[in-house]
C-alpha cells in the first residue's frame, strides 16, 4: 500500500496549493459558467431548442474547462522544477501519473459539481438525477485519464496552450459522443437500459486510457 | 453518364494529390542528395 | 534493385486496377457510373488506417527499444499516411455530393471518423515540430501515434453507434457481386503496393537528412 501512500501525497500537495491559490477552481469555474450563458445567448429563448442542445452545450462546456484546467495541472511542475524534485524522490514515475490524475479529477468534479445546479437553473432542465451524475463522473475520468498525459507532454512544447487541445479534443471525439448522447437520453428520462451502449463505450474508454496513459506516461517526463 | 464530372474529379484528386507528392518527393530527394555529394567533396578536400 | 521491382509492381497493379475499374466491371444500377469512386474510397481509406498502424509500430518499438530507425518508420509512414487520409477525405467528399446532395455530411460513420483521423495525423507533426528539442519531438509524436492507434476502433464504435439507428446508406443494396470484389481487391492492392513504394522512399530521405547532418558534423 505503499504505492497508494505516495500517490496520496502527490494529490494532497496539489490539492493544499490549490486550497492556497484557489487558481484552477475559481477560473475555471467561471470560465464554466460563463461558456454556459454564452451558449444560452447563442441559441436564443425556445425552450424546446434549449432541451435539443443542452446536452452539446454542457459536455462542450466541461470540454474546455477540462482542458483549461488539465493545462494549468503541470505548469507549476515545469516553471517551479517541481517536477524534476520529484523525480529525484525515490518514487516511480506512475505515482507521479496516478497522483497529479487524481488531484485533476478531483478539481474538475468539484468544478462540474458547482457547474450542474447551475446549469439546472440556467437550463429548466433536471440535471441532478442519478444518471447525469454517473454520465458526468465516468466522462471526467476518461477526460484526466489521457488529460494528464498530454498536459505533461505539451508542457514541454512551445506552444504549450494550443497543444493541448488540439492533441486532447480528437481523442475524447468518442466519450464526448457517449456523454452527449448519454446526456441527451438521461435528460428525456430514459431507463438505464438505454444509457446502457453509451456508458459502456465511456466505460472501456476510461480502462483503456487509464492503462496505456499509466504505462506510457514515463516516456513522456524522462529526460 | 451523370454525375460523370464527379467521377472524373476523384480520380483526377487521387492521380494529382499523389502524383504531387511524388514530385515533391523527388524533388527533396535530388536536393538532399547535391547536399550530400557537396559535402562529401568538402571533405574530401579537408582530408587531402 | 529492390525499389526497381517495388515501381514497376505498383505500376502494373494500377495499370490492371485501372483497367478493371474503367472497363472491366458493370456500371452498377442504382448509382450508375459513380459508383466506381467507390474504387477509390476503400483503398484510401484502408491505406489511411494501415498508415498509421505503421506508425503505432514504429512509435511502440521506438520507446521500448530507442532505435532511431523506429523513429524514421513512423515519422515516414504518418507522412504517407496524412496525404492518403486528406485523400480519402476528398474522395469522401467527392462521392457525397453526387450520391446525398451534400458536399459533407454527419451521417457517415466512416466519413467522420476520417476526419477525425486526420486530427490525430495532425497532433502527431505538430507535436513533434513543437517540441523543445529534437529527440523530444520523436518521443512525444511516438506517444501520439499509440495513444492514436488505440483510440480509432473506439472512434469507429462510437461514430458508428452514433448514426446506428438508422443503418448508414449502403454502398450497395445486395451483396458485392463477384466482378465488383475483384475490382476492389486489386484497387487495394495496387495502392498497397504504392504506399510501400512511397514508404520506403521517405524513408530513405529521412536517411539521407541524418547523413547530411553527420557530414555536417564531420565537415565542422
Amino acid at each position: 500500500m505503499n504505492f497508494w501512500r505516495k500517490v496520496i501525497a502527490i494529490t494532497w500537495k496539489d490539492v493544499l496549493s490549490e486550497m492556497r491559490t484557489r487558481e484552477i477552481i475559481f477560473s475555471v469555474l467561471i470560465f464554466t459558467l460563463l461558456v454556459i450563458v454564452i451558449f444560452n445567448f447563442a441559441f436564443g429563448a425556445s425552450q424546446q431548442l434549449m432541451v435539443l442542445v443542452a446536452p452539446g452545450i454542457l459536455w462542450v462546456t466541461f470540454a474546455f474547462a477540462g482542458v483549461l484546467s488539465l493545462n494549468r495541472s503541470f505548469i507549476p511542475e515545469k516553471e517551479e522544477s517541481c517536477l524534476e524534485g520529484l523525480m529525484v524522490c525515490p518514487i516511480s514515475r506512475e505515482v507521479i501519473y496516478v497522483g497529479k490524475m487524481l488531484g485533476s479529477l478531483l478539481f474538475m468534479l468539484i468544478i462540474e459539481a458547482i457547474a450542474l445546479p447551475i446549469f439546472a437553473v440556467l437550463f429548466n432542465l433536471p440535471v441532478l438525477s442519478l444518471q447525469l451524475v454517473t454520465i458526468t463522473v465516468f466522462t471526467t475520468i476518461g477526460f484526466v485519464a489521457v488529460g494528464t498525459l498530454f498536459s505533461a507532454l505539451a508542457v514541454n512544447t512551445k506552444a504549450r496552450e494550443m497543444v493541448l487541445p488540439i492533441l486532447f479534443f480528437p481523442i475524447v471525439v468518442p466519450i464526448i459522443i457517449g456523454a452527449v448522447e448519454a446526456s441527451s437520453l438521461a435528460l428525456s428520462g430514459k431507463p438505464w437500459g438505454d444509457l446502457s451502449p453509451w456508458l459502456q463505450i465511456i466505460g472501456a474508454f476510461d480502462a483503456i486510457f487509464l492503462v496505456v496513459s499509466f504505462l506510457i506516461f514515463t516516456f513522456v517526463i524522462e529526460e | 453518364m451523370e454525375n460523370f464530372g464527379y467521377l472524373l474529379a476523384a480520380f483526377s484528386m487521387a492521380w494529382a494529390l499523389v502524383f504531387g507528392y511524388v514530385l515533391l518527393l523527388l524533388n527533396r530527394q535530388k536536393r538532399l542528395q547535391q547536399e550530400i555529394n557537396s559535402l562529401k567533396e568538402v571533405l574530401k578536400e579537408k582530408a587531402s | 534493385m529492390k525499389r526497381n521491382i517495388q515501381l514497376w509492381l505498383s505500376l502494373v497493379l494500377m495499370l490492371v486496377a485501372l483497367y478493371l475499374v474503367f472497363v472491366y466491371v458493370p456500371t452498377e444500377k442504382e448509382m450508375g457510373i459513380v459508383q466506381r469512386i467507390f474504387y477509390l474510397m476503400v483503398p484510401t481509406a484502408w491505406l489511411a488506417l494501415l498508415s498509421f498502424l505503421v506508425v503505432f509500430i514504429g512509435s511502440t518499438l521506438y520507446l521500448v527499444k530507442r532505435g532511431l530507425k523506429w523513429d524514421i518508420l513512423a515519422h515516414s509512414s504518418a507522412e504517407v499516411g496524412i496525404v492518403f487520409t486528406t485523400l480519402a477525405l476528398i474522395v469522401g467528399s467527392l462521392w457525397a455530393k453526387p450520391i446525398w446532395g451534400v458536399w459533407w455530411t454527419w451521417e457517415e460513420p466512416r466519413l467522420t471518423s476520417t476526419l477525425v483521423l486526420w486530427f490525430i495525423y495532425f497532433a502527431y507533426f505538430m507535436v513533434r515540430s513543437f517540441a523543445s528539442e529534437e529527440f523530444r519531438g520523436a518521443r512525444f509524436a511516438a506517444v501520439v501515434g499509440i495513444i492514436g492507434f488505440v483510440d480509432i476502433p473506439i472512434i469507429a464504435l462510437a461514430t458508428t453507434l452514433w448514426r446506428g439507428i438508422h443503418p448508414p446508406p449502403l454502398i450497395f443494396q445486395g451483396g458485392l457481386a463477384p466482378s465488383m470484389l475483384l475490382t476492389v481487391l486489386v484497387s487495394v492492392a495496387a495502392f498497397t503496393a504504392l504506399y510501400f513504394l512511397l514508404l520506403f522512399q521517405v524513408i530513405s530521405m529521412k536517411n539521407d537528412v541524418t547523413e547530411v547532418r553527420k557530414l555536417k558534423e564531420l565537415r565542422g
